[in-house]
């Protein structure tokens, strides 16, 4: 039976990390509201340059030969990044990441070609090399609050060794942000880059609503003047091939910040129940030390009472 | 004399951070310098890192280190696609030179002719140009 000193103990204990947790789940919380407010603001930037690829393929005589459009003639190396947060404690955000990513690896090498691993973030880098896997290339120190510029780094790190020759296919694994509560392991492969992703952006936010009139005002104006009253610097062909890549850049920007927001949501979530579980404990624990104060003092009166009976 | 204006909208991967009528926006698209003003012919450019001179008419011009990007103008309206889009004020001169001397050594110890060294050299082009803007402010 613990001593009233131990259950007090204890309490005091649970108390600190249940102030702990609440204060982790509300700074979640907050960037959580942060992170979804910067998806918001990468779709008009999206969106614009999806209009600006049509605009230049239309005056494009052709497609230029991109490196990143060109399938590669046997697949020997398949490249999987994995885009995990730096941090822990934040449920199963990033084991559920790295479980899919190396299912579908021993998948890959059991069709024969090697994988070549990249990770976001540390947790996703640790647990790879826990399970000794060779990470190719690793990116941390961003993933609270990732910059395009991290996302142009990784971007370019993987289309440098696509169109080098060091893998041949691309494919990421992110956690999709679908709500506070609800995250979910999204797969996609982002090379090669396919043409018809170029072609009509490929975006999943292409649907035009808020761009109707803009559009109509862009086509007005080109059909009257002509293509050929556009002034293009440079051709229209290299346009392309600097657009190009930025709709890998783009992706990947996405996933860093769907990540984000996913890993702000799933923090937020686990550090609620902990901070629920810490409640309950509390609980339980009061009730467990009034009980214990009543079986002393109870123990003490009878002794009282004992020593009385015996001295009439 | 005050020239006629025209809307500009300046777009990043984080936002909108410049959008007002201006009367003349001064850049270098991969050919070169360019300045447009109003009633500009339709435009489709590529932009190389430099300083964004937006001239609002009045006072100083609103000026931003910009990264690569690019400079769409159609129906007098100019929209200036970038991938980073900073407050000169806000460039850390010592944060650029570790950053453009990580990239010099990229270059050298990559391969000629590689991806990853023109990957390089552009990194080496950007934070040139954003030293460049952060010393002139």
């Amino acid at each position: 039976m613990p001593s009233q000193k131990d259950v007090k103990d204890r309490i005091s204990s649970v108390r600190n990390v249940h102030q702990i947790t609440r204060a982790m789940e509300m700074v979640a919380a907050a960037r959580l509201r942060k992170a979804q407010k910067r998806i918001e603001a990468l779709r008009p930037y999206a969106e614009a340059i999806r209009k600006m690829t049509r605009r230049a393929v239309g005056a494009a005589e052709s497609i230029p030969n991109l490196p990143i459009l060109e399938e590669h003639d046997s697949i020997d190396r398949v490249g999987i990044l994995l885009v995990t947060g730096d941090r822990g404690l934040a449920g199963p955000f990033n084991s559920q990441i790295v479980r899919a990513g190396t299912r579908r690896g021993r998948e890959v090498e059991s069709d024969g070609p090697s994988v070549v691993w990249y990770a976001s973030g540390k947790r996703g880098a640790s647990t790879l090399g826990f399970r000794g896997l060779e990470v190719a290339a690793s990116f941390s120190g961003f993933t609270d609050r990732p910059q395009y510029s991290d996302a142009r780094d990784i971007a370019q790190t993987l289309i440098a060794a696509y169109t080098d020759g060091n893998i041949d296919r691309l494919e990421i694994f992110y956690n999709g942000f679908v709500s506070a509560l609800n995250q979910e392991v999204r797969h996609e492969t982002l090379l090669p880059l396919q043409q018809a992703q170029l072609l009509d952006g490929g975006d999943d936010d292409a649907d035009d609503e808020d761009g109707g009139d803009e559009d109509a005002t862009e086509d007005a104006e080109g059909h009257d003047q002509g293509r050929s009253l556009w002034i293009y610097e440079p051709d229209p062909e290299e346009i392309l091939k600097r657009l190009a890549p930025d709709f890998v850049e783009i992706s990947i920007y996405r996933a860093l910040l769907e990540s984000t927001a996913s890993e702000h949501g799933a923090r937020m979530t686990a550090m609620r129940s902990a901070s629920d579980n810490a409640s309950e404990l509390l609980d339980d624990l009061q009730l467990e030390a009034n009980r214990q104060r009543q079986a002393d003092i109870t123990q003490e009166l009878l002794e009282i009472v004992a020593g009385a009976e015996a001295l009439r | 004399m005050a020239r006629t204006k025209f809307p500009v909208e300046v777009l990043t991967p984080d936002g909108e951070v410049f959008s007002d009528e201006i009367e003349m926006l001064s850049t270098r698209t991969a050919m070169g310098s360019i300045g447009v003003l109003a009633n500009h012919a339709p435009l489709l450019a590529t932009l190389d890192p430099c300083e964004l001179r937006l001239f609002t008419g009045d006072g100083d011009p609103v000026k931003f280190a910009q990264g690569e990007g690019y400079l769409q103008v159609i129906a007098n309206q100019a929209l200036v696609l970038v991938e980073e889009a900073i407050d000169p004020s806000d460039l850390d001169t010592s944060d650029l030179d570790s950053k453009l001397s990580e990239a010099q050594d990229r270059v050298e110890s990559s391969e000629e002719d590689t991806e990853e060294r023109r990957r390089a050299e552009r990194d080496v082009r950007r934070w040139e140009a954003f030293k460049e803007v952060a010393g002139g402010s």
